[in-house]
């Protein structure tokens, strides 16, 4: 058993090294591939941060003082609950100092100073309200209704911002998807042309592994294993590429003043480091795959 | 150990390689397919190792029907076979003790059995002095020797040449067919393609002789027509 993995590492480093224009390329491929997925999905975070006050189709917040009493939010419960026509009653939430604090903790990620002035005591908390209505002016003048309401601070509407940033996110998010994709398979295509031309440099080899009786699996494994290889190859530099474009995205976005609302843009670290973890997963099936369909493909010599 | 029954193989949609083959090839016999080029009888023997299928008829290798075998017991099938060439097909990057050693690592030997095997057999073809060597560096009867050295080392049950001595002088093919009658004499059934008028002529074996995919004769101790 042990001879058979060191005749494989042995096998793969060997033909990765006699390779190494194309193994360069086809890493090469794979990583900016990669990149851009992993754009894509930092794209999109950051995209959601700003959006979630607006998620689960809430149209309507209303924001409610820090110092109102247990009887008024009570009362603005109330007025919503009375008109189930119009408000979908169902899907109503109250966010209490605690929840609205945390979800403000992810909103305000990127902007200290404005976290900073908030505590779990003033924050105001909030309704978030889904109206059954799609007829805009009715909405509204639901809203200015609400305003009046003793204890409520401010009401806010989703549509107007909402529309603009969510038409340009889905833009993006469909544009650097399948900019991501074409490249994708193109670096499975490279590494599948990789392993096939490491395969025709060993034609002579692989026809008497044939002839004495390995088995395929034993003759495809390096292979298999170069393909793995240079897509993890890619996928870690893809990760280094990634950590350097949201470092500088980090610094752009918070050197904007406090309080705008792009500093939300910033994406945690803790999600950074999954994105690169599924990079070098998908780099790794990449690889496999292309490397696989190579194998496979060219093993009836 | 090796039988055909009524064997038909068409290369394309009409170039009939084999037609209708049948014979039966005792354990430990040395068996001569003869006859011009193009014949079939390189055919034949890829379809005993299959690396052919046959469209009509059986192959049967020691007791089994091979062309209803699974792929994946194919391995195990050529495992009990040693295949030599014309070309030897050695690996020019490999010394003489790495292409024999090459065999038995890639179906998985522990190392241990490789370092005893190896000389013993490079022994027996008369190379053991020879064994750092590249295939660049030898000729070609000894070339043909650590072939017919990487065939036999997993003492197979068959071994399969085609023209081995297509390339080598005579005097040359003298010396590679004593080898291949002494690995005979162990109990190994060998089937030799050839059409080397001398050297049938010479050993006196069970010939079949090939003309135009069909056998046109099957003669125990033949010579060649």
């Amino acid at each position: 058993m042990f001879s058979r993995i060191a005749y494989a590492l042995r096998e793969t480093w060997e033909s990765f090294r006699r390779n190494l224009t194309l193994t360069a390329a086809a890493v090469l491929t794979s990583a900016v591939s990669l990149l851009l997925v992993g754009s894509t999905f930092l794209i999109q975070r950051a995209f959601e941060n700003l959006l979630v006050q607006w998620r689960g189709d809430v149209e309507m917040i209303i924001f409610v003082r820090s110092d109102a009493s247990a009887e008024q939010i009570a009362l603005v419960d109330q007025v919503l609950r009375a008109s189930p026509t119009i408000i979908d009653v169902d899907k109503l939430r109250y966010l209490n100092k605690t929840e609205s604090y945390e979800e403000a903790k992810r909103i305000f990620a990127g902007d200290p100073v404005t976290l900073g002035l908030l505590t779990p005591e003033t924050i105001p908390t909030q309704f978030k309200v889904v109206p059954l209505s799609d007829d805009p002016t009715l909405v509204r003048s639901l809203s200015d209704q609400y305003r009046t309401l003793p204890g409520v601070e401010a009401v806010a509407l989703a549509e107007d911002e909402f529309e603009v940033i969510s038409t340009l996110s889905n833009f993006i998010r469909v544009v650097t998807l399948i900019t991501s994709l074409v490249l994708l398979l193109v670096a499975v295509g490279l590494i599948w042309n990789t392993i096939r031309t490491a395969m025709f440099a060993r034609r002579r080899e692989i026809e008497v592994m044939k002839l004495v009786g390995a088995t395929n699996w034993f003759i495809r494994i390096p292979f298999m294993l170069e393909g793995l290889l240079q897509g993890l190859i890619g996928g870690v530099v893809s990760c280094g590429g990634l950590w350097v474009l949201n470092s500088a995205w980090t610094s752009g976005v918070t050197s904007f003043k406090p309080g705008t609302g792009i500093s939300s843009l910033v994406v945690p670290d803790s999600y950074l480091t999954s994105v690169m973890f599924i990079l070098l997963a998908i780099g790794a099936v990449v690889g496999a795959v292309g490397s696989a369909i190579a194998a496979t493909r060219f093993l009836d010599v | 150990m090796i039988r055909l029954e009524n064997v038909t193989k068409i290369y394309g949609t009409e170039t009939v390689a084999v037609r209708d083959a049948s014979f039966d090839i005792p354990k430990s016999q040395f068996v001569f397919l003869v006859g011009p080029s193009g014949s079939g009888k390189s055919t034949l023997l890829r379809l005993i190792n299959r690396q052919e299928q046959p469209e009509r008829g059986d192959v049967w290798v020691a007791g089994r029907n091979i062309n209803e075998m699974p792929a994946s017991r194919v391995p195990h099938l050529r495992r009990s076979m040693g295949n030599v060439f014309q070309d030897y097909k050695l690996l020019l990057n490999k010394t003489v003790f790495e292409n024999v050693a090459f065999a038995l690592e890639v179906i998985g030997k522990p190392r241990h059995v490789i370092s005893r095997q190896v000389p013993i057999v490079l022994d027996l073809v008369g190379l053991a002095d020879k064994q750092d060597r590249f295939p660049n560096q030898l000729s070609g009867g000894e070339q043909q020797r650590v072939s017919i050295a990487r065939a036999f080392v997993n003492r197979p049950l068959i071994l399969l040449a085609d023209e081995p001595t297509g390339n080598l002088d005579p005097t040359t093919s003298e010396g590679i067919m004593g080898l291949l009658d002494e690995i005979n004499q162990t109990g190994t059934t060998v089937v030799m393609a050839t059409h080397d008028h001398r050297v049938v002529n010479a050993m006196r074996r069970r010939v079949i002789q090939l003309d135009r995919g069909v056998i046109v004769r099957d003669q125990e101790r033949g010579v060649y027509e």
